[in-house]
C-alpha cells in the first residue's frame, strides 16, 4: 500500500513546530476571544509569558492573539495588568475577525 | 570478518542479560528490582560501580518511571536499556505503550513470570502475553547465551532506521533467570563492531532545543491514522530484518538462531510440536528420542511472538500431517494457548490439518520430557486420522 498524501515525513508521531504543530485548527475549540485595547497596552509582554500555548504574536508596540491557535483560555486577560484583554464571547463575531 | 573467541563464564541468565546490555553501551539504565529480574539491576549497578558501564544509571521509584526515563533518553537521542518482569510491566503500562507509539527503540528484558490474579512469583510467560497489542516487537528466548546474544541482536533490531520499534527480550523466570550456564561473552571491540551499521545510517528524529518539535501531539486526526499504519508498517518489515541481523550475527560470532523461528528436524517431519522459550530445550531431547523410535517429529522454536512470524511458519509446516503447539500462558476468552490460537490464524496458509493446543508449565510446572512425549504421542495419533482433543491442560490430566 502507498500513502497518498502523507501527513507528516516523520516515522513517529513527531511534528514540525511551525509546520505542523500550529497548524492544528484548535481555534475552532475556542469559546471567547481575546479581544486587545491596543491604547491601554504598554507592550510588558506579561500575556505572552503567561500564554500556555504560546500563541501571542509580539507585532514590536503590542501583542496580539494568533486566532488559529488560541483556544480561548482567558488567562492572557486574567494577567494582563492594565486590563487591555478582553474576552469576547464568539457568538458576537458573525466572521472570521469582525464584530457586529 | 569474525570475530574473536570470548572469554566464557559460568553465568546466569540475568547476568547475561546484564553482560548483553552493558557490551552495547547504553548511555541511560534504568530499572526497579522485581523478582525474578533483580539480579539484572544488581549486575548493571555492578559494572557502573566497576567503571564497566559507562552510562547514567538512574535509581527510579517504580517501573513506570523506568520506562519513562528510557524513553525520553532515547528520545533525546541516546542509547537505553531496562529491565522488568510481571507486575513491573504491568505497572508500566502506558509508559510500555507510549515508547511504541513515539517509536522509541528502548531494548527490554522482560524475565516472564505470571501475571497478577493469581498471586505467583513463579515462571509463566502471561506477562508477554498480555503485552502482544502494545506495538513492541516481542522476543522470546531458549537459553543464557541465546538471551546475551539476542539482546544484542535487539539493538541492532530496535535502532534500524527501517524499523525504529522498542524490542522485548523475554526468558523464562527462573528457569533461566537463575540458571547458571558456560556463556561465551563477546569482546567489547566486537560488540562495537557488530553495532556499528548503526553509526552509519541517518540520524533518528530527535529532541534538540535548537529545531523545536512536539511529540505526542494530539488531534491530528488523518495523521494518527498514517502514524498507526506506519508503526504496523514497521512491525511487518521487522520480521525479515531479523532474519538478517540473525545471518549476520552468525557469520561474526558463530552462533544463529534461525531469526523469526529456529527449525529442528522440521525437513522432513511429518508432524511439528512448537514451542518458545525454555521449553524448546526439552523438547528438542524430545524429538531425538521419538525420531530414533522411527516417530518423524520436528520441533519449531517461536523466537518471535510481535510480530508474529506467519509467513516463517506456514513455509515449515506447509505438508505436514499434524501440528500440535505447548503454551507456557493462557488465551482468556478462548480456552487455548495464546501462540496456539494465532497459528490458527494462519491456517488457511497451511492447509487443514490437525491443530492442537497443550497448555503447561504455568507458575513453575516444569515442562517435563513426559509431558512432551505425550504431546508428539497425542500429535501423532491425531495425524493417523485418530479423533482428537483440540485442547489439553497437561498437568491437570496427569
Amino acid at each position: 500500500m502507498v500513502i497518498m498524501r502523507e501527513f507528516t515525513k516523520y516515522e513517529a508521531g513527531w511534528s514540525d513546530a511551525d509546520e505542523l504543530l500550529l497548524c492544528l485548527d484548535t481555534g475552532s475549540w475556542r469559546t471567547k476571544r481575546p479581544v486587545l485595547d491596543k491604547e491601554k497596552c504598554n507592550y510588558c509582554g506579561l500575556c505572552a509569558l503567561y500564554c500556555p500555548p504560546q500563541c501571542m504574536v509580539n507585532m514590536n508596540d503590542y501583542f496580539t492573539p494568533n486566532l488559529d491557535f488560541c483556544k480561548g483560555c482567558g488567562i492572557c486577560a486574567k494577567e494582563c495588568p492594565r486590563g487591555a484583554i478582553t474576552m469576547v464571547p464568539e457568538g458576537e463575531f458573525s466572521h472570521e475577525g469582525a464584530k457586529g | 570478518m569474525k570475530a574473536r573467541k570470548g572469554e566464557i563464564k559460568v553465568i546466569t541468565g540475568n547476568a547475561a542479560a546484564a553482560y548483553g546490555a552493558m557490551l552495547c553501551r547504553p548511555d541511560v539504565v534504568a530499572s526497579y528490582p522485581i523478582t525474578p529480574q533483580t539480579e539484572v539491576v544488581e549486575q548493571l549497578s555492578r559494572f557502573h560501580a566497576d567503571g564497566i558501564l559507562d552510562a547514567e544509571v538512574v535509581e527510579v521509584e517504580g517501573e513506570n518511571s523506568a520506562m519513562n526515563i528510557v524513553a525520553a533518553a532515547i528520545i533525546a537521542g541516546g542509547r537505553a536499556f531496562t529491565a522488568t518482569s510481571s507486575w513491573g510491566l504491568a505497572f508500566m503500562y502506558d509508559a510500555l505503550l507510549q515508547a511504541a507509539g513515539f517509536r522509541a527503540p528502548v531494548v527490554m528484558a522482560n524475565v516472564n513470570r505470571e501475571m497478577p490474579g493469581i498471586l505467583a512469583v513463579s515462571c509463566g510467560q502471561q506477562d508477554m502475553v498480555s503485552t502482544r497489542d502494545s506495538g513492541w516487537i516481542q522476543m522470546a528466548v531458549e537459553n543464557c547465551q541465546e538471551i546475551l546474544d539476542s539482546i544484542i541482536m535487539a539493538f541492532r533490531l530496535a535502532e534500524d532506521i527501517d524499523i525504529q520499534l522498542p524490542v522485548m527480550v523475554n526468558y523464562d523466570g527462573f528457569y533461566l533467570s537463575f540458571l547458571a550456564e558456560a556463556v561465551e561473552i563477546p569482546l567489547r571491540e566486537d560488540a562495537d563492531q557488530f553495532l556499528a551499521p548503526l553509526k552509519l545510517q541517518p540520524e533518528r528524529t530527535k529532541l534538540d532545543p535548537k529545531r523545536p518539535l512536539g511529540c505526542g501531539t494530539h488531534g491530528i486526526l488523518i495523521g494518527f491514522m498514517e502514524l498507526r499504519y506506519k508503526h504496523c508498517a514497521a512491525l511487518e518489515r521487522a520480521k525479515q530484518k531479523l532474519d538478517e541481523i540473525d545471518r549476520e550475527f552468525g557469520e561474526f560470532f558463530g552462533r544463529s538462531y534461525g531469526g523469526q523461528i529456529e527449525e529442528y528436524r522440521t525437513e522432513d517431519a511429518e508432524i511439528v510440536v512448537i514451542t518458545s522459550g525454555s521449553a524448546a530445550g526439552t523438547a528438542r531431547t524430545v524429538v531425538d528420542a521419538k525420531r530414533a523410535e522411527g516417530v518423524k517429529v520436528g520441533l519449531v522454536k517461536l523466537r518471535l511472538f510481535r510480530p508474529f512470524p506467519r509467513e516463517r511458519l506456514a513455509r515449515a509446516l506447509k505438508g505436514k500431517k499434524a501440528v500440535g503447539v505447548i503454551d507456557r500462558s493462557v488465551c482468556f476468552g478462548w480456552n487455548c494457548g495464546p501462540i496456539y490460537m494465532e497459528l490458527r490464524a494462519v491456517a488457511p496458509d497451511i492447509g487443514f490439518i490437525p491443530m492442537m493446543s497443550f497448555i503447561d508449565g504455568l507458575a513453575n510446572m516444569d515442562i517435563t520430557t513426559p509431558h512432551i512425549e505425550r504431546v508428539v504421542d497425542d500429535v501423532y495419533a491425531a495425524s493417523q486420522g485418530k479423533p482428537y482433543q483440540e485442547v489439553t491442560w497437561i498437568p491437570l490430566e496427569e
